[in-house]
């Protein structure tokens, strides 16, 4: 094997100056990386969008219908229940993530005794894969038997029924989205310990407060990772909130807890109407392909680029 | 607060150097140490608190999955007046397949793991290799790749994957460990390389190295923190994936320990000591994972220590 190997190399060495054939290799490195992310994410992703102007049952070939899907779309009730519950969830859970990850990140930055150890903790949580998660919410949440209006009882706060019914079934998919904080606390900590020390000894000797020192000089100086994880967790969740809505709701009571992905998944495998999800997807991947590309367009040089 | 403690610190340093008397240190010590101590108490008892309020769903999980079976969970925390049921944890591989499925688990993580390692560093490596201008256009597409969610391509991979007879079987859920799984793996390992000095690669090109030396004899060994890294997270990445084991597997036989444990879903309250069971027995492998790299990356070779180091230091 190794001789066949040195025996093409020399071989392509009388065609290929040593210099062309050292980048010829280096391409050849870079190339499963390349044609993965062209055959997995770049062309299926243009594909859906070319999907969502034909009916297709995943059985036949695609046919071209134009605008049709996403004139069926708009009239469909449930469509327009998801985008509204899809917009809640983020608006509820994107900025109690960044909250949270914050308010960690500000008192676990300290390297001090035993930090470690407390920032383990929260991470830990954040690593449990979605189904086990989902699984081990639907029990905290079990209004009858579950450990959370166990405890809500035992402090004569009122015990709602959280998902079994309408009105707070999604606020309590969102807040257990929102407990998963570990990156963005991760994240918060790296960036609030580069913040240069002598800002906050000028502001020290200044006689400014720990108020003032946030106020002033830590809350702009991670404005641009505040808003960067925002949108994180808006792109993310609006993936990642499929499978609990999977497993704990399917999407009810009623309509509910149906948010967009798993709209998506039903109309797509369950009823074969491939067509019209990738219509609701491009038209998911529109309003947040805008989101992004606006906040990419003012956090412009707030470094994050090639040079981290 | 912590940088005047170490100024009145370095003062009562000086003063003693100058030769006062030390019990004119008292002063001080008193403004140093005291204040201090209590900003301390008060920081350790915040981040305990915290500390205690994420881990407390897991502690009680635990608990919970050793309540025996038929009884109705208890509506308080009453500790365990039926006895602890250890018999759970093998009553769950005869519910279900468990066994089989953390077998296929275990296969498909280990091999999406091997993969990524091997395409990630690659990736990385050669991006080192190349020009700036090339160097910032493969950045920028891996954190557009990034952007991308899972999600949007679902149809189409499915479509693809159903075309080429790939459903129902591993390649479709190990499809992506060809590119490295995630781009932030490659742009891990790239952000790694370029710690390495160009001059030490420059030279091993002089010398007349090939690109695979290099890889092989440089920059893997230069990295390895990061492909421990990456193996824990890819391994964690296809160990948790639901999504697309529900996706593109339909033989029961086949399925991962995260659909598997989908069946659970509905079972018995009586009986939910097993579906806690289960997903402590799923979760295990993954904590276990990331515990071990955040200690393994301390960079310490004596691992008992570190762990002791860890709880005490």
């Amino acid at each position: 094997m190794s001789l066949l190997t040195v025996q093409g190399a020399r071989a392509s060495s009388y065609r290929f100056s040593p210099r062309m054939r050292h980048h010829l290799q280096l391409w050849l490195l870079l190339m499963p990386f390349l044609a993965g992310a062209l055959l997995l994410i770049g062309l299926p992703a243009l594909i859906t969008f070319g999907l969502a102007f034909t009916r297709y049952d995943a059985l036949g070939t695609p046919v071209w219908v134009g605008l049709e899907n996403f004139a069926a779309i708009i009239r469909r009730e449930v469509f327009w229940i998801a985008v509204r519950n899809s917009l809640l969830f983020a608006a509820i859970a994107a900025p109690l993530q960044v909250t949270g990850a914050l308010l960690l990140a500000l008192l676990l930055h300290p390297e001090r005794r035993g930090v470690h150890l407390y920032r383990s903790s929260i991470y830990l949580t954040t690593v449990i894969p979605d189904v086990a998660f989902a699984l081990i919410w639907l029990w905290l949440l079990n209004p009858l038997y579950g450990p959370i209006n166990a405890l809500l009882g035992w402090f004569g706060a009122p015990q709602p029924a959280w998902l079994i019914e309408s009105g707070t079934a999604l606020p309590a998919l969102a807040l257990m989205a929102a407990t998963r904080v570990g990156e963005g606390m991760l994240l918060l900590i790296a960036a609030r310990q580069a913040l240069p020390v002598v800002y906050f000894d000028a502001a020290m000797l200044d006689g400014a407060g720990r108020w003032q020192s946030f106020r002033h000089i830590t809350w702009p100086l991670l404005a641009p990772w505040l808003l960067l994880l925002l949108v994180r967790d808006v792109v993310v969740g609006a993936h990642s909130a499929f499978t609990p809505v999977y497993i704990m709701t399917g999407g009810g009571p009623g309509y509910a807890t149906t948010l967009l992905p798993f709209l998506i998944y039903e109309e797509a495998f369950s009823h074969l109407r491939i067509g019209q999800a990738a219509a609701m997807m491009a038209v998911m991947f529109g309003v947040i392909g805008l989101l992004v590309g606006f906040v990419f367009q003012r956090t412009r040089g707030w470094g994050y680029g090639d040079d981290v | 607060m912590a940088t005047m403690s170490r100024k009145l610190g370095e003062q009562a340093v000086a003063a003693l150097r100058r030769g006062a008397p030390a019990s004119k240190l008292y002063s001080f010590a008193h403004v140093v140490i005291r204040p201090g101590h209590t900003a301390a108490h008060l920081w350790h008892g915040a981040a305990l608190l915290v500390a205690v309020i994420f881990l407390l769903p897991l502690v009680w999980m635990t608990m919970a999955s050793l309540q025996p079976i038929g009884l109705p969970p208890a509506r308080a925390w009453t500790g365990f007046p039926a006895g602890v049921a250890w018999s759970n944890y093998a009553e769950i591989f005869r519910v279900i397949p468990l066994a089989q499925q953390l077998g296929n688990s275990f296969l498909v993580s280990t091999v999406g793991a091997g993969v990524t390692l091997l395409t990630a560093s690659w990736a990385g490596f050669a991006m080192v290799q190349m020009s700036p201008r090339v160097q910032h256009w493969l950045v920028g597409l891996a954190l557009l790749l990034l952007l991308i969610p899972a999600n949007a391509v679902w149809l189409p991979r499915y479509v693809l994957f159903a075309r080429l007879g790939l459903i129902d079987t591993y390649t479709a859920l190990l499809a992506a460990s060809l590119m490295g799984t995630k781009s932030l793996f490659v742009l891990m390992y790239y952000w790694s390389f370029r710690r390495v000095t160009v001059e030490l690669f420059e030279s091993a090109w002089l010398d007349g190295a090939s690109v695979w030396t290099g890889w092989r004899r440089l920059a893997m060994p230069l990295a390895a923190p990061t492909t421990l890294a990456v193996l824990v997270l890819s391994f964690s990445h296809y160990w948790s994936d639901f999504v697309d084991p529900l996706l593109f597997l339909k033989t029961a036989a086949r399925f991962t320990v995260a659909v598997g444990l989908r069946s659970l879903q509905q079972m018995d309250v009586t009986r939910w000591s097993l579906l806690l069971a289960a997903v402590v027995v799923m979760i295990a492998p993954v904590m276990l994972l990331y515990i071990g790299l955040q200690m393994w990356l301390r960079d310490e070779p004596d691992f008992a220590r570190r762990v002791l180091r860890r709880l005490f230091d």
